[in-house]
């Protein structure tokens, strides 16, 4: 009888443990999960951005093509 | 593998830049067509050529007005055209970014996006003309300050005030460089009692229009249709006459500058006196606009180095920088 109360106890014990261990595991994961998300607003913000910088664009809004070069001369 | 393409549809001129490559088109928006087989004949300069000249079973026709497309079906083949002459193929389907007025509808924006989808594009994104022609007249646009552009097209004018990789304040009117040829048109023919055509009337605004008073006021000699006698005749056209005749567009250019303008975040307003308005595209380069503008508004303006290029050299850039600029594309934000 006393064994039997004893594991129990210990089987309460155990469920609530993995429960509380299953929780924690979730909200690790979620938060990391929230992080990333700021991280890849961020990210992304920045990448445009820096699409946008006058160096990014040095290249094509000044490239002049050879093959269409001679659009230019035409009426 | 076909390379992506940024075009820029334009009521007047169409131009089309290539990824890797530039601009490797540009050429009026116009194509002729045999009214009787349905045949496409001659699009871009040729079918320019041909404006108001053509046999009765030839018509030639601008299938965009104000920047939106008037014939659906002419515009999906201008369009399979254009992608021809740049390479496209039945095999090769590029991406394309595709210029349009941010004052399009929604029905209009599908009608562009579908008719480029039909005619060999693997992916059709648009892009807001103000947008494109900020990015291609270099303007810090990635800063966190206010940059102002004034883009006058053939059908429609925009201006939009950009901060940090987008629009603050937008103001569109469907009046551009057409409107000014077609006001002169009209004035000749009620004053002088001639009719001319479109071509007589844009070689006239570009010849002695002005939308300010100069010190090179010019004159010229037209020749037109009597409406009376329907001989040919010259009349003698003053800058000023001109002017006069097209103050009531110039006047809807300028108030939505001026509305715009008011749109914009105090903080940003302060901007635009130290580092003025900028103005690209074709209409903008009637003699003394930006003066006109400048002293309206009390703001500097500017011109853009490239004001016809501005638009697809911005468009450009998005398609060489295709990923990190997705959020621009107008579906993107909606």
């Amino acid at each position: 009888m006393t064994s039997l109360i004893a594991l129990s106890v210990l089987t309460t014990v155990f469920i609530v443990l993995s429960v509380m261990s299953g929780v924690a595991l979730l909200v690790t994961v979620y938060l990391d999960y929230r992080r990333s998300r700021i991280d890849d607003g961020i990210a992304a913000f920045r990448r445009h951005i820096d699409a946008l910088s006058p160096e990014s664009r040095r290249s094509s809004v000044t490239r002049d093509s050879d093959d269409g070069a001679d659009w230019r001369y035409r009426k | 593998m076909a390379r992506d393409l940024a075009i820029d549809l334009g009521t007047a001129n169409t131009l089309v830049y290539m990824k890797g490559r530039g601009i490797v088109l540009n050429e009026p928006t116009v194509i002729a067509v045999n009214r009787q087989s349905g045949e496409v004949l001659a699009t871009g300069h040729d079918a320019w050529d041909m404006i108001g000249r053509t046999p009765s079973y030839i018509v030639a026709v601008r299938p965009l007005r104000g920047g939106a497309i008037t014939d659906f079906d002419i515009t999906e083949r201008m369009i399979r055209l254009l992608l021809q002459r740049v390479g496209v193929s039945r095999f090769t389907r590029p991406k394309v970014v595709i210029c349009v007025p941010s004052a399009i509808t929604e029905v209009e924006r599908r009608a562009v996006t579908d008719a480029t989808r039909r005619a060999g594009a693997s992916d059709a994104q648009l892009i807001e003309q103000p947008m494109a022609a900020a990015i291609g007249a270099n303007l810090p646009i990635d800063e966190p300050v206010g940059n102002m552009v004034i883009d006058i097209g053939g059908g429609t004018s925009e201006t939009a005030v950009i901060s940090l990789g987008g629009v603050v304040a937008l103001e569109a009117v469907r009046v551009g460089s057409f409107d000014i040829d077609e006001a002169i048109k009209n004035y000749v023919r009620r004053e002088h009692g001639i009719a001319i055509g479109e071509r007589t009337a844009e070689e006239i605004k570009i010849q002695i229009g002005s939308a300010e008073p100069g010190t090179d006021d010019r004159e010229a000699d037209i020749r037109g249709r009597d409406l009376v006698s329907g001989l040919p005749k010259t009349v003698r056209l003053t800058a000023e006459e001109v002017r006069f005749a097209i103050d009531e567009p110039v006047a809807a250019i300028v108030m939505s500058v001026k509305r715009c303008l008011s749109k914009a975040p105090p903080e940003l307003a302060q901007d635009f006196l130290s580092r003025g308005m900028y103005l690209v595209g074709g209409g903008g380069m009637l003699r003394g606009l930006a003066q006109r503008i400048e002293r309206e508004t009390q703001v500097p303006v500017q011109m853009s180095p490239q004001p016809l290029e501005a638009v697809v050299l911005g468009a450009g850039h998005c398609i060489e920088n295709y990923q990190a600029l997705r959020g621009m594309f107008m579906g993107a934000r909606r």
